[in-house]
């Protein structure tokens, strides 16, 4: 069991369901009906990418909880890397969301509720490492984290929430893709490219911790040996 | 000493500290009628043009930014004069510091809203909302909650770390987004078009909603967030 969640076994994992979720989603699904067509299919990466975000995000709240509760620094790492690897994937979800909107709508911007909501979520989390770095003693440093980092994550569907109240006029029509209307095959390709990116996901966390292990080790031994 | 008394004691303290020196006040005022002549200049595109529409979002940016400030300096006096070291010592509960400040800090915004409002409506609205005002007050008194509490909870946290007030805008801007959207809907609809309770339901809602998660957040937060 403890092998099968290592790293590697976790990349390994995810590079085959990515494969095999981008090879079904552009020769098994179907091409979409509607006015986008060809270019749903950034679909089967756009909308996997944002839920890993959250889940990223989701994890470092758990995270948090758990540091409030137990003082444990494991805890404080645990939530740090997430929140890097969910900031790095809703860069992604903004970017691919982007090449959407050219694509589908002929605007590189919107001011969709969605992507609007990325767009604060990427604010929020930048000022959760800012925050990181304008305190210097580790056990506050990690506290403050941790409260901000609840904080944040509560934020994030309120906000998107929030953005419903906007005029509508201001946006192009919407083309909800992900909704009930998902036709068989294409809800396949879809979630099978869902689960790759989750254990990408669990696979970078995993990566990311040792990392930090070895950090500290280095800096151990460099103090042991008076450097 | 009772929860009650406690809090009474705090808010009465944050008071009569203001209303000595009057520092924060004044600038607050000044800051919010300085913006309201920058908005002046910075929307007069056309000649004769009605912001009407505009003067909602004017009014919440400018009260958000003046509650900034407000901030960061009730909390300054606090650190510098050791003056909350002295209140951690005090057998009270790390809740009642965070309501008292809370309420401190609404008392401030009220103030200053009581000046801004009715100036901004003498220079900007052209349409008459005075049969609107009391939904118009119940939005002000929802949204202030949110940010006082929001803003108290991120100051006590910037204000120990090393850049202090530097920190506090990064922090808050982005969390008090969903305020700022339902609030500014809800103050153009009043100004603008005229909307009564039954229109302004669904904000209304969202910013008590708001209100309650964040009221609940920090109760829950702030004794870490207030430190040893």
């Amino acid at each position: 069991m403890k092998k099968l969640l290592s790293a590697p076994a976790l990349f390994a994992g995810a590079g085959i369901f990515l494969i095999v979720g981008l090879l079904l989603a552009f020769w098994w699904a179907p091409t979409d009906a509607s006015s986008m067509g060809f270019s749903q299919k950034i679909f089967f990466y756009h909308a996997p990418i944002a839920e890993t975000a959250l889940v990223a995000f989701g994890v470092a709240f758990v995270a948090a909880i758990a540091y409030l509760r137990t003082q444990d620094l494991r805890w404080d790492r645990l939530g740090y890397v997430s929140i890097r690897l969910g900031l790095l994937f809703s860069v992604l979800v903004m970017l691919t969301g982007m090449i959407w909107g050219k694509a589908a709508w002929d605007t590189w911007w919107a001011w969709e509720p969605r992507l609007t909501t990325f767009l604060l979520v990427c604010f929020l989390y930048v000022a959760y490492w800012v925050l990181r770095s304008v305190v210097d003693e580790e056990q506050r440093r990690a506290t403050y984290a941790a409260v901000f980092a609840i904080i944040a994550f509560i934020d994030v569907p309120i906000t998107f929430f929030a953005t419903r109240f906007l005029p509508e006029g201001l946006h192009p029509v919407v083309i909800q893709a992900g909704d009930s209307g998902m036709e068989g095959r294409m809800l396949t390709s879809f979630l099978i490219s869902m689960l790759g990116m989750t254990l990408l996901l669990a696979a970078l966390i995993r990566r990311d911790l040792e990392i930090e292990d070895l950090r500290d080790r280095v800096t151990d031994l460099k103090t042991s040996l008076g450097g | 000493m009772s929860g009650w008394t406690q809090f009474r004691a705090i808010l009465r303290k944050d008071l009569v500290r203001e209303l000595r020196t009057r520092d924060m006040l004044v600038s607050m005022i000044l800051f919010v009628l300085l913006a309201m002549v920058i908005f002046h200049y910075a929307f007069s595109v056309k000649e004769g043009a009605d912001l009407t529409y505009f003067t909602g979002g004017m009014l919440w940016v400018t009260f958000i930014f003046a509650m900034l400030l407000g901030l960061n300096r009730s909390f300054a006096q606090e650190k510098d004069e050791h003056c909350l070291d002295g209140l951690l010592l005090c057998p009270v509960d790390r809740v009642t510091i965070f309501l008292a400040k809370t309420a401190g800090n609404l008392v401030f915004l009220l103030i200053i809203q009581a000046v801004a409002v009715p100036v901004f409506t003498l220079f900007f609205i052209e349409r008459n909302y005075a049969g609107d005002l009391l939904p118009f007050l119940v939005v002000l008194l929802l949204a202030d909650v949110g940010i006082c509490a929001l803003g108290t909870l991120l100051a006590t946290i910037s204000m120990n770390t090393r850049s202090r007030d530097l920190l506090l805008p990064i922090l808050f801007l982005p969390l008090i987004v969903p305020v700022l959207i339902a609030a500014t809907g809800a103050t153009t609809l009043i100004f603008a078009e005229g909307a009564g309770f039954g229109d302004l339901l669904a904000r209304l809602l969202f910013l008590l909603g708001f209100d309650a998660v964040f009221l609940v957040a920090a109760w829950g937060t702030y004794d870490f967030a207030i430190g040893e």
